[in-house]
């Protein structure tokens, strides 16, 4: 199984960026390095989502968004390891929308938010066509 | 021709053997992927479809512009581009379909591939409805309703990190299911995708499994949430074969509740008839049978109760030359008698036989109960014999007639004997096999004592031969309890 490593500072800032848009989804990516089956996460980026017709409950995040976060990550040594998005008043579970856009080898950085805040926060990798759940640590060991 | 720079996102980098980025030679947009296709086998079917357009998941930039708004694939490029492959990042909630997000979690199997799992020590989970079942399921498949799935399935698959393939009708209500035993902890759960149409369809093995009718359901709905008995013990009950020796003081109690359990074949031996004084306790026979046959009586009684039950009736005294006719093919026989020339040939006739006996008695305000089951293969306990090898003098063994007893102590004795026979026919618990359980109703206590197998007996030592039965009839005189 694979391990995310989050950084609370990280946490944090995604926790403020999904609520400050609920009831709206938002997205963005995770930037940080991969080896084997630790991914560390040291900046989250969040983007613009396209989709504003469903942006209750849909995300399309803008490319121009990554082309800039991919050129960024790559001056600092860095990649992008994940996509993260929040789920506003619902599970922190990939839905079959998420499945079918997924990528294999990156994470999937799952945020369920309401009214109140943050309530879950989960980690999925796409493997063989469906998702695994990752474990998500603070801090990398 | 012009050379420019590929960026290649991370999921697509297991191609270019990790690197972000690649200098390809083209002219156009086309040229420039079908290069590094050529380059890098497998990378180009991510991006380009077998007709040869650009894949809807993906976005390919000149610079910041997306070359679909620009020539698309035939836009030309200049040396030293930069050509971005960006990967669409899409999703959402998705509220409106559970079912498709469950989907997206749930690894799907084939029933094909099913059986071959099941194979290598993986569990079937039947999941349907019991009129569902009835019309046939996998072969060995663990079959759990759904509505009582979470409280039961630890006990039915209590390692946590077997394989379950949960299967339903058709493929839907076992996403459900999976989900909610994989919050339990099972590690590894899949879905058999078509559920049991698509099993039968594929010609994968199934049963027809025996599983209770819906008046057998209710009544002993009981049992079946017990998970010490449940379905499959309570089929064990049904199935089993009891035989009681007299419809007395213990036969009494013990063949109601045994009756009432749901014991598929009851047997009764007794060749008395109803008096009034044995309505004290004797809780089968009215006031109405009194001088009627007792077997017939009880008969009439546990039928009423439960009319499933099968009641063989017995209207005879046991001898030695009736006793291997009559026991043999019977589970367990509980022994109710109240004389020793029964006794001992109740006990040397399941020694022979191989049957547990559930041996109660009673004097007073006192009861004992024990299984004699020398064969029983957990722990070697004795049989009567080993405790008493001869029957005492007539003058020794009062019998109730003689010395009276509290009508409600048969009861309580008859009970514990109803119990243990339950237990063996469930092969669950600990039966009293060498071990003697002692009431003392005025003190209102159990007492326990250990009873030793005696290696020499003579009945159930080791190695010996069958002496044969002995009539003792002619040395004590028959009472009645």
């Amino acid at each position: 199984m694979t391990t995310l490593y989050l950084p609370q500072s990280a946490r944090r800032e995604l926790e403020s960026m999904v609520h400050a848009d609920y009831p709206l989804e938002t997205c963005g990516l995770l930037v940080g390095q991969q080896s084997n089956d630790h991914i560390r996460v040291s900046g989250v980026v969040q983007a613009q989502n396209l989709n504003k017709e469903r942006a209750h409950d849909r995300y399309e995040l803008a490319p121009q968004d990554f082309i800039a976060a991919d050129t960024e990550a790559q001056k600092a040594g860095l990649e992008i390891v994940g996509v993260w998005h929040s789920h506003p008043d619902h599970a922190a579970r990939p839905s079959e929308v998420d499945r079918e856009s997924a990528w294999e080898g990156w994470s999937y950085l799952i945020l369920a938010v309401k009214h109140d805040g943050v309530h879950d926060m989960r980690s999925w990798r796409l493997v063989s066509g469906h998702f695994v759940e990752e474990s998500i640590e603070p801090c990398p060991q | 021709m012009s050379t420019v720079t590929v960026r290649i996102p991370t999921p697509l980098r297991p191609f270019t053997g990790g690197a972000d980025a690649v200098r390809v030679e083209g002219e156009t947009i086309d040229e420039v992927l079908k290069t590094l296709g050529a380059a890098h086998a497998g990378l180009l079917e991510r991006v380009i479809s077998p007709q040869g357009e650009l894949r809807n998941f993906v976005n390919i930039y000149l610079g910041s512009e997306n070359v679909r708004v620009l020539n698309g694939l035939s836009t030309t490029v200049s040396d030293n581009d930069v050509v971005s492959i960006v990967p669409a990042v899409a999703g959402g909630a998705a509220k409106d379909n559970r079912l498709a997000e469950l989907k997206a979690i749930i690894p799907e199997v084939t029933p094909a591939e099913a059986v071959k799992l099941q194979q290598q020590g993986a569990v079937v989970l039947d999941v349907r409805e019991v009129d569902e079942i009835s019309q046939g399921s996998p072969v060995e498949a663990c079959r759990l309703g759904r509505s009582y799935l979470e409280l039961r399935v630890e006990d039915a698959i209590p390692d946590t990190r077997r394989t379950v393939l949960v299967m339903c009708g058709g493929g839907a209500r076992s996403l459900f299911a999976a989900e909610a035993i994989m919050r339990l902890g099972y590690k590894d759960v899949r879905s058999v995708s078509g559920g049991f149409s698509r099993w039968k369809n594929d010609g994968q093995p199934f049963e027809i499994p025996r599983i209770l009718d819906a008046s057998a359901r209710e009544r002993y709905s009981r049992h079946l949430l017990m998970p010490e008995v449940g379905e499959r013990g309570q089929l064990e009950l049904m199935d089993s074969k009891v035989l009681l020796i007299g419809a007395g003081g213990l036969g009494s109690p013990a063949g109601f509740y045994l009756a009432a359990a749901g014991i598929g074949t009851l047997g009764v031996v007794d060749d008395d008839v109803v008096d009034r004084s044995n309505l004290q306790r004797q809780i089968l026979h009215t006031e109405a049978r009194v001088g009627r046959s007792k077997v017939a009586s009880a008969r009439e009684t546990l039928e009423a109760l439960n009319p499933a039950v099968n009641v063989v009736g017995y209207k005879t005294r046991l001898d030695s030359s009736n006793v291997d006719e009559i026991f043999t093919g019977y589970d367990v026989v509980v022994d109710g008698s109240d004389n020793f020339p029964t006794r001992y040939l109740v006990n040397d006739a399941c020694v022979k036989l191989n049957i547990p006996n559930v041996h109660g008695a009673v004097y007073r305000f006192e009861g004992q109960v024990s299984v004699f089951w020398p064969a029983w293969k957990e722990r070697r306990g004795p049989c009567y014999r080993c405790l008493y090898p001869e029957p005492p003098p007539a003058e020794m063994a009062p019998s109730c007639a003689e010395a009276g007893v509290l009508g409600i102590l048969p009861g309580v004795i008859g009970l514990l004997q109803a119990v243990e026979t339950i237990k063996i026919v469930l092969a669950t618990g600990d039966p009293l096999v060498g071990r003697m359980l002692y009431y003392d109703a005025l003190r209102a206590q159990f007492t326990e004592f250990k009873l030793d197998a005696n290696p020499e007996c003579s009945y159930c030592g080791e190695g010996v031969t069958f002496p044969g039965y002995v009539d003792y009839e002619q040395l004590c005189a028959a009472s009645n309890t």
